[in-house]
């Protein structure tokens, strides 16, 4: 996804009350990140789960967080996901960068790249994908969730080769 | 000094502080010693209570927010000091219950016998205090009042076969009341 609308993406999602963006940086999500750090609403985390911890601890304080990670550091988060968030029922965004989309991406992110939607449903964690036409109708999907004290996940395909 | 006795000589000094509480043995005591809203029990999710800890000092600085974790805990998150030592929360106390052992599932060894938490801290930008027995403990309690976090305090905990009863409220139900407590 190109570097405008991922910074717009950003700039939408603070403009409608999330107010604390943490995570484990990705190279598919780093106009996003970037746009967070210019505006100091980042907080990078040593690895996924703990950024859950964190926004856990925020959302608690009724302010309202975002956890940004790569798929690969998302099949780290299951457990954290299921015991925590879902068994708390504590309202939260996860943005997942989807690596291994492409067939021919690097080895290391085929396997859970083919398995990331299945992951997905068994989790039940709801999810919609973001892309250059659809971003604000799918953001306001999820803000809605939010609202509704549930948490679900945003997903940006990994959609080219470097 | 046991688990419980400990939990009980922070907790007494406790009035609406905000707790979260790591699973296993630690949540257990803390909810037979003084069960209160204002107690986060997490009764999953191992390791990261310090990271809850830090979510809600962040949040809340006009509070204190006490962590009560065990070694196997904060040695499952040690990223979790490097980040709590860089954005230095003035009102997390980290408190640890080391044990040297996993005793929720058995008594297994940990290996904080082997590296020490308290260096550890010291190097994350912790102002860390020891605490071997009550006394000492006691005395840690008043000295902090006027200690800008974020403060370790590692008390070194006696095995013992003591277990506390299991934690009876619904998750959502502890995290409703505890948001609830926060605002007040």
């Amino acid at each position: 996804m190109k570097e405008s609308v991922q910074r717009k993406i950003f700039n939408y999602l603070l403009g409608k009350g999330i107010e604390n963006f943490i995570g484990v940086p990705d190279s598919t999500l780093k106009y996003f990140v970037d746009q967070g750090l210019k505006k100091k609403r980042v907080i990078i985390a040593t690895k996924e789960e703990e950024a859950i911890g964190i926004a856990v601890g925020m959302s608690l304080s009724k302010s309202p967080s975002l956890v940004f990670m790569q798929n690969a550091g998302f099949a780290n988060s299951l457990s954290t996901i299921a015991s925590l968030v879902q068994l708390y029922r504590i309202p939260m965004i996860f943005l997942i960068s989807w690596r291994g989309y492409l067939k021919n991406d690097a080895p290391e992110h085929i396997k859970i790249g083919k398995i990331q939607s299945e992951l997905l449903k068994s989790l039940n964690l709801k999810s919609k994908i973001l892309n250059e036409q659809n971003w604000t109708k799918e953001c306001l999907w999820a803000l809605n969730k939010f609202k509704d004290n549930e948490c679900c996940a945003l997903i940006i395909r990994r959609d080219f080769l470097d | 000094m046991i688990r419980k006795e400990a939990v009980e000589i922070i907790s007494k000094t406790l009035k609406n502080q905000l707790v979260v509480a790591a699973n296993g043995y630690i949540s257990r005591d803390l909810f037979e010693v003084s069960d209160k809203p204002s107690n986060f029990y997490m009764i999953g999710s191992m390791g990261l209570a310090s990271s809850i800890g830090l979510g809600l000092a962040l949040k809340n600085p006009k509070k204190k927010i006490f962590v009560f974790d065990g070694d196997g805990n904060i040695l499952m998150n040690l990223g979790s000091l490097v980040t709590i030592g860089s954005l230095k929360p003035k009102n997390l106390v980290h408190v640890i219950y080391d044990n040297g052992m996993h005793e929720s599932t058995g008594g297994q060894p940990t290996n904080s016998n082997n590296v020490r938490i308290d260096l550890l801290g010291k190097i994350a930008n912790y102002k860390v205090f020891c605490a071997d027995s009550g006394k000492q403990l006691k005395l840690i309690l008043k000295k902090i009042r006027n200690v800008t976090g974020p403060i370790m305090i590692l008390i070194r905990i006696e095995k013992n076969s003591y277990v506390s009863k299991r934690i009876n409220i619904l998750p959502t139900s502890i995290k409703t009341r505890f948001m609830k407590a926060i605002r007040n």
